[in-house]
């Protein structure tokens, strides 16, 4: 007993908390815990962080080198065994090169070591000399020689490619596509300028001679059914009005145009559609006064002409429709200055760029459509080149100096066809009558200029995000008003989770509801489209204000707060009213068709529209509008609400007077994130709006939204090419968008925040 | 404890010389099942200060918000009996709810300015009854804000957010927002709780001042407060009233024997 007394005393004082080892042990078990923990949270913020980085980082990478500027290397130098060249070529493998001298020589050579390879020698007749030279379309290789005694010879220079022992053979190739013996043009006259080119109406020359005429030659190889036999058929035209002097003439591939440089500041349009009734058209001056044109040549696809003038200045100028359906050449735009005469113009074979040489040596590398000069340079110090000649994939160039020297550089330029301005900016395309705005980025030939406005897009996004929150905000805030501050808390509680599970609905469903139900059905019945927009509101209030004089038995069986479950009824009511009088309303006002009667009267109306992507996509960011905003209501203190009331106030002035103006902050940001969501949704407007990319605000017509855009054209674009790349910046486009409205939303939020934070 | 004795401890005050601005007759309120004030019958007097005392949950500051019905605002509650406001049953079916409000003006625990200017805060009760008139709205707001005595704190910073105030001169910002609408009733649910001793103190000689123009009803936790301040004071317990009488008889020689348990401490 004295022992058991004695220890009780002990057992009670003895501590329940672990012994001081097991403690320790705890601790450092916590503070590594702790650490991991920290060390943890800080790593997966970090990730993030960079993950958003590198997307970026990739966002620019791909998008920078669209704004670089071409790069000229100097490469080998050798000489060649040729005279002064009167025309140059490089192929496409940059294996071998031509020069062709005044003599009539093809001297093909190995476009690395200059080592002399096949050679040509054209058969001109005895005592005679060229005088006259002229180059078809770049691709076709056609090249046409006028002589001293009034004959033309018609050559085409080819490359075949064989593959002996796998590897690459490239064999040069001379034709004679209308016979190898020269054709008399104007026999006895030297022939002083010299066009030729391929069209669908056969080979046409244009030749101006000594003598001061000037004739068109039509060739037409036809095929003899029975025999397989081809004879060549000839069709000469004396052309009216010829100049005094000709410097330079020029026929486009359609063999309808023909331009005609005086040597002045002049360049003559000859229309030529029917060479029996050719028309002298329009002088223009397409160099300043007192200065002389220098060098004239087409662009890729023949339609636009880079003039060059003794100045240095280079203009491009096509022909313009105007409103009598007349065409007219026209200046379009000018580039880069050089410092000297322009000697020649090189347009390169896949895209509206060329090359310009002056006489100083400088090279100039241009772009048509984006007017860019990519870069302005001496081409080698104190070197005077005679020609040039560029690969036809703008890998390789070669420059000719007088004395057969050769200078090979390697050229960078991979995307000259952008620049921020031209994406931006009203820009004049080949063929149209004015500057505009047009997204067009690709098609199957080379000779398609790429039209790559950003404007249509990013206005396109806007139309659609717009027409959507029009739809969405008035509904989404009224709905979020009503449930957070009259609603009973037992059918919000409903209302709410309801109403933010339709976020969860793949916008896929609602794109393909859009496009394939609701726009025939909008379009099937407008005039009940309007009355339910316009005038269900005034429905709903009526019947509120009906429900007043209801017998109070009956609304107090309903309670306060569940009144909304009265309209529920009516507006399906109201809905199946206005459809089923649609039609009737049509045939009285509208002869039959709302529709109809919009384009009657000069609407466009589209099926996929806008309209109807204002409700779809109205559909799919009500529920983020209404989950922020219905927080935001719900979140003001009760204790203004209280405070207000307690002043005498009715809930609804309360609602104005302090609800509103408490939770704006909240409800803006609900709005802006609205708007984000908006901005950046791609199957909804990619189902419902036919994706036209034009630029205008008719609710009638569709649009195409950047986001929709990259989704239609990035599968099928090359890798690395510039429209590639354009996409790439679209998506940086819409990513700022985006950007600038959630961070604006989250200003807001954070401002919020710090209003209340003492409330 | 019996009914008969709450009516007992209530009979003895004698209200004959006061005019009554308010009467409590067999009020019962219920929160859903339970009932939270059982059979409430008393009179405030005009243009005195009435306090409610009692421990926390004895229902005080639900009998404060019966008098301006802003339990109306409790989708479960559910009141029996009548209050009279001169004579006139608040819970009349022709009563307007919001005028009532405007007669019965309140001041919470927390002060609760509204998230806009002092002036506004002030002028919002007077643009509720449609005075948008510049120098109305100005004149009332200087002698509100004069009456709460903020005037001299505050007339630079007018246009100031409310916010800015510290707890103390948000409070009788408040309270200047209430009297700006001239109400005839000032009720006051624990004003100077959440403030410090100095606050406190500049809110209960407010409180003095007021009376002489407004009949006070203030629900406090602090005895010393209700001794300092009130003509009346009632005390509650489990949503009775268990006692009501002259502040002076009350706190020196009450009938009941909870009254003086709870005053001196022994429970609550």
């Amino acid at each position: 007993m004295q022992q058991t007394s004695t220890s009780a005393p002990v057992t009670a004082r003895q501590s329940l908390l672990p012994s001081g080892e097991k403690r320790a042990r705890l601790r450092r078990w916590r503070s590594f815990k702790d650490k991991m923990s920290k060390y943890g949270i800080a790593f997966a913020g970090i990730s993030v962080v960079a993950a958003f980085a590198t997307i970026f980082i990739y966002l620019f990478s791909e998008v920078g080198p669209i704004f670089s500027s071409a790069s000229i290397e100097p490469e080998q130098s050798y000489q060649i065994n040729s005279d002064k060249p009167l025309y140059t070529n490089l192929e496409r493998y940059s294996e071998v090169g031509l020069n062709v001298s005044a003599s009539g020589e093809l001297q093909f050579f190995d476009a690395m070591t200059g080592a002399a390879g096949e050679k040509v020698q054209l058969a001109l007749p005895a005592d005679t000399t060229i005088s006259a030279f002229a180059r078809g379309e770049p691709r076709s290789g056609l090249l046409a020689l006028g002589l001293s005694n009034g004959q033309a010879l018609v050559i085409k220079h080819e490359y075949n490619l064989s593959y002996p022992n796998d590897k690459r053979k490239v064999v040069p190739v001379v034709t004679y596509p209308l016979g190898e013996s020269p054709l008399d043009l104007n026999p006895g006259q030297a022939l002083q300028s010299l066009a030729v080119q391929e069209g669908s109406a056969g080979t046409a020359l244009v030749a101006f001679s000594a003598d001061g005429k000037l004739s068109y030659h039509v060739f037409e190889a036809q095929t003899e059914f029975m025999t397989g036999e081809t004879t060549l058929v000839r069709t000469d035209y004396p052309l009216p009005d010829a100049p005094k002097n000709v410097s330079r003439i020029l026929l486009d591939t359609t063999l309808h145009n023909l331009f005609i440089a005086e040597g002045n500041e002049k360049i003559h349009y000859y229309d030529v559609t029917d060479p029996a009734q050719a028309r002298y058209v329009e002088a223009v001056n397409a160099v300043a006064a007192g200065q002389q044109v220098t060098a004239v040549e087409f662009l890729v696809g023949a339609v636009s002409l880079i003039v060059g003038g003794s100045d240095g200045s280079l203009s491009q100028w096509f022909l313009v429709r105007d409103e009598h359906n007349n065409f007219h050449l026209k200046h379009i735009r000018d580039f880069e200055k050089h410092p000297a005469a322009i000697r020649q113009i090189e347009p390169e074979y896949s895209r509206k760029g060329f090359l310009a040489l002056d006489t100083s040596g400088h090279l100039g590398i241009h772009y048509g459509t984006s007017a860019r000069t990519l870069s302005l340079e001496p081409l080698a110090e104190g070197m005077n080149f005679e020609r040039i000649a560029i690969s036809p994939i703008n890998t390789a160039l070669l420059a000719f100096a007088a004395d057969g020297k050769v200078q090979r550089f390697a050229l960078e330029n991979a995307h000259p066809d952008v620049s921020w301005k031209a994406m931006w900016n009203e820009v004049w395309y080949e063929g149209r009558g004015e500057k505009d705005y047009i997204w067009q980025a690709s098609s199957g030939s080379d000779e398609f200029e790429a039209k790559m406005s950003l404007v249509p897009l990013a206005l396109g996004t806007l139309k659609a995000a717009v027409f959507a929150m029009l739809f969405a905000t008035p509904l989404a805030i009224m709905s979020a008003l009503y449930t957070a501050y009259f609603m009973t808390p037992k059918l919000r509680g409903k209302v709410k989770p309801t109403i933010e599970i339709m976020a969860a609905l793949p916008t896929v469903i609602l794109g393909f509801l859009a496009g394939l139900w609701l726009a025939p059905f909008v379009e099937k019945y407008l005039s009940a489209v309007f009355a339910i927009l316009l005038l269900l509101p005034l429905m709903m209030l009526l019947t509120a204000y009906l429900w007043r004089f209801f017998p109070r038995s009956w609304r107090e069986r309903f309670g306060l707060g569940w009144e909304v479950v009265i309209l529920i009824p009516m507006i399906i009511g109201f809905i199946w009213l206005c459809v089923s009088l649609s039609p009737a309303v049509d045939q009285l006002f509208f002869n039959g068709s709302l529709r109809q009667w919009f384009t009657d009267n000069g609407i466009t109306y589209d099926q996929r529209n806008a309209l109807v992507v204002g409700i779809a996509m109205g559909f799919a960011v009500i529920p983020n509008i209404f989950s922020i905003a219905e927080d935001a209501v719900f979140n003001v203190p009760r204790h203004l609400t209280q405070g207000s009331l307690a002043l005498g106030a009715t809930p609804w002035q309360t609602m104005i007077g302090v609800v509103l103006p408490t939770a704006s902050p909240g409800i803006f940001a609900a709005v802006m994130v609205g708007f984000g969501r908006a901005v950046g949704e791609t199957m909804i407007v990619l189902m419902a709006t036919g994706n036209s990319p034009v630029v205008n605000f008719n609710l009638f017509e569709g649009m195409r939204t950047l986001s929709a855009n990259i989704a239609v054209e990035l599968p099928e674009t090359a890798v690395g090419s510039t429209h590639f790349r354009v996409l790439f910046l679209a998506a940086l486009v819409l990513f700022v968008f985006t950007f600038i409205f959630n961070t604006l939303a989250e200003v807001i939020r954070q401002r919020l925040r710090q209003r209340f934070s003492n409330l | 404890m019996t009914t008969q004795q709450i009516h007992s401890g209530y009979g003895e005050l004698n209200l004959a010389d006061e005019k009554i601005k308010l009467e409590v007759n067999d009020l019962r309120l219920y929160y859903g099942e339970s009932q939270a004030l059982k059979t409430i019958n008393m009179q405030i007097p005009e243009k005195r200060v009435t306090a409610f005392i009692g421990p926390s949950g004895c229902g005080k500051s639900t009998l404060l918000r019966c008098f301006n019905r802003m339990n109306d605002l409790v989708d479960i509650c559910r009141i029996e009996g009548q209050i009279l406001l001169d004579g006139q049953n608040i819970y009349d079916k022709a009563v307007d709810v919001a005028e009532l409000r405007r007669q019965v003006g309140m001041v919470f625990q927390k002060p609760n300015p509204f998230p806009k200017t002092i002036y506004e805060n002030v002028a919002y009760g007077l643009r509720l009854q449609g005075v948008n008139d510049r120098r109305v709205l100005d004149e009332v707001v200087e002698t509100s804000l004069k009456g709460a005595a903020l005037w001299n704190e505050v007339k630079d910073r007018l246009h100031d957010n409310a916010f800015g105030l510290s707890g103390g001169q948000q409070q009788r910002l408040v309270i200047a927002r209430a009297i700006a609408i001239e109400p005839e009733v000032l009720l006051l649910d624990e004003p100077a709780s959440a403030l410090d001793p100095i606050s406190t103190l500049k809110i209960e000689e407010l409180i003095n001042e007021l009376k002489e123009r407004f009949t006070i009803v203030i629900v406090t936790h602090n005895m010393q407060q209700a001794a300092r301040v009130s003509d009346y004071t009632a005390f509650m317990y489990m949503g009775n009233l268990v006692e009501y009488d002259a502040t002076n008889k009350m706190f020196t020689n009450p009938s009941q024997q909870q009254t003086e348990d709870y005053i001196t401490g022994r429970f609550g």
